[in-house]
């Protein structure tokens, strides 16, 4: 192949330049105050502080192990899987800290989905996969659930193309269909809160641009935290960016403001490809 | 590099080659002899009466009918009980006290068990069951088989759920549902192949012991039905025949041996099937 230049012909999806679009000021669902995580006796977390506003897409960016990840698996108290981890501080969703140990886990899992950086269909049939979870938080009629496993299907972009094979296993499908199956799989039981863990970074391009439109279209009903090494995918789906270092939040603003004009040299240094 | 130098490496590793391969032909060659014996000596004592006939008084034919049924019931009430509780104790190692002392305490009292001697295991059931109850028994044969079969599931379940991605665990918990639910309805299904890999290499091992028999079933010449009768099983009855004087008792052993290989092999092939089609999608 030759080398032609990067302005060429470029699809959309590799197209780095943040939107233009006004950012609409919405209510706050989500507050972490005076985060504090630690894995063992390492600190990974410093006094984090952050608002995330509802119905938009909040990426959050930083070199590896900048704690990016941590702050998402401490909005679903993901890390209590691990005795050694624990998180200091508030999270406050709806007003209430979820990281007070009284507030039931399968409230707040409901509440706040997560989709990982590896698809995870679970071994069973692409109906189950979506179902499952449903089924335990509502009772409902078969019927019910086939529609509410449609529905999530249509929502994740990923019915058309599973229809006619529901009762398949999930591990057939390709490794973009399984992320969309899995993300299909958490919305069905209508959470506010998604997040999203690098959700695309094992998928090729065409399957990572099919998550971004879904990012942008599932933006309307919910409420989105994206984890992304990528800083043009940050760019294009995010409207806000929150900029964390050595576990630390540097900077958070408006994406366009941070992609064109950030107020710390940190930030700059990252975004122009000179660490990270 | 120079030739001589190249040369000397050519000859190392063709000399590497060789003792690599002399040591696996060494290895296999005892195998294969032991295959082509049994097979030679047990085809030639395979006949219809084998399934149909009891266990012979010495100087005439018979069958095994009684040594089969008596090792598939004591096996088979081996699986019940051993199955299910070392299915129990390797999911709350995998799954409960994988971070726990206690997890770990257990681990290391099972490998001690996985690695008790099955006489000593059979010494230990001929005292507590045979002792206590007055007579030996199918009941204790299966206890002692049990309790050789569970430290194996134990461990090869437990190995099954650490197999299992953590991903897979966290992508279900964070869907918020209960830890006996994941582990039931989606950790079980991801490991379901390797259990039960587990499982058949378990009853493999059980199915060729002896010495636990010895102690516990005894054997018996005859039929019963029974459980709590001394019970016939086919490694005691190889056992005695083999070392009796007697030509139609050999021809019994061998064709109880070559049964029990074929059985034991039958299982290893099926372990293979199932670990294939795992790797497949």
């Amino acid at each position: 192949m030759t080398d032609q230049p990067a302005t060429l012909a470029q699809p959309a999806y590799l197209r780095f330049e943040p939107s233009q679009e006004v950012v609409p000021e919405t209510a706050t669902q989500l507050s972490v105050r005076h985060l504090d995580f630690f894995y063992g006796r390492a600190q990974a977390l410093h006094d984090v502080n952050l608002e995330i506003k509802a119905n938009a897409v909040t990426a959050i960016i930083g070199p590896s192990g900048c704690g990016k990840s941590t702050l998402l698996r401490s909005i679903n108290r993901i890390y209590e899987l691990y005795p050694d981890q624990r998180a200091e501080g508030e999270i406050l969703v709806d007003g209430r800290n979820v990281l007070d140990k009284r507030y039931a886990l399968s409230d707040l899992r409901r509440k706040v989905g997560m989709v990982f950086q590896k698809p995870t269909p679970f071994a069973s049939s692409i109906r189950n996969n979506v179902g499952f979870a449903l089924s335990y938080y509502e009772k409902l009629s078969k019927s019910e659930i086939a529609d509410r496993v449609e529905d999530a299907l249509r929502q994740a972009a990923l019915w058309d193309e599973v229809k006619d094979k529901l009762g398949q296993s999930a591990l057939g499908l390709s490794g973009g269909q399984q992320q969309r199956l899995c993300i299909a799989r958490t919305i069905a039981v209508r959470p506010e809160i998604l997040l999203l863990d690098e959700a695309t970074s094992a998928l090729d391009p065409i399957s990572t641009a099919k998550i971004e439109e879904l990012i942008h279209e599932l933006r309307e009903r919910f409420t989105i935290m994206i984890v992304t090494h990528n800083m043009q995918q940050a760019a294009r789906v995010s409207q806000r960016t929150a900029f964390f270092h050595l576990g630390e939040l540097i900077e958070f603003g408006k994406t366009r403001d941070i992609f064109t004009n950030p107020r710390v040299q940190r930030t700059q240094d990252y975004i122009t490809g000179r660490f990270g | 590099m120079s030739p001589s130098r190249l040369l000397q490496r050519k000859i190392a590793d063709a000399a590497a080659l060789v003792f690599a391969g002399a040591a696996t032909l060494f290895g296999l060659v005892w195998l294969f002899w032991i295959l082509w014996t049994t097979l030679q000596q047990g085809i030639g004592a395979l006949n219809p009466a084998l399934f149909t006939e009891m266990t012979p008084p010495p100087g005439s034919h018979g069958g095994l009918l009684n040594a089969f049924y008596g090792s598939a019931m004591m096996i088979g009430l081996a699986l019940l009980i051993g199955a299910p509780i070392g299915l129990a104790a390797g999911t709350y190692l995998a799954e409960h006290g994988r971070y726990s002392r206690l997890g770990s305490v257990v681990s290391f009292l099972n490998d001690i068990l996985l690695s008790a001697p099955s006489i000593v295991i059979g010494l230990f059931v001929y005292e507590m069951v045979v002792v206590t109850m007055g007579h030996f028994s199918g009941y204790a044969g299966a206890l002692a088989l049990a309790m050789i079969l569970l430290p194996v599931i134990v461990r090869t379940s437990d190995e099954a759920l650490r197999l299992v991605p953590d991903q897979m665990r966290e992508a279900a918990f964070a869907l918020g549902i209960p830890r006996w639910k994941v582990t039931s309805q989606i950790l079980y299904k991801a490991a379901l192949s390797a259990i039960v890999t587990g499982i058949l290499l378990g009853v493999a091992r059980i199915a060729g012991e002896t010495a636990p028999l010895l102690f516990t079933a005894l054997s018996n010449q005859f039929w019963t039905s029974s459980l709590n009768e001394p019970l016939a099983n086919l490694p005691v009855v190889i056992f005695q025949y083999a070392m009796s004087p007697y030509d139609e008792w050999h021809e019994l052993a061998w064709a109880g041996a070559f049964m029990l290989t074929i059985f034991v092999l039958g299982l290893n092939i099926a372990v293979r099937l199932i670990v294939r089609r795992r790797k497949r999608p």
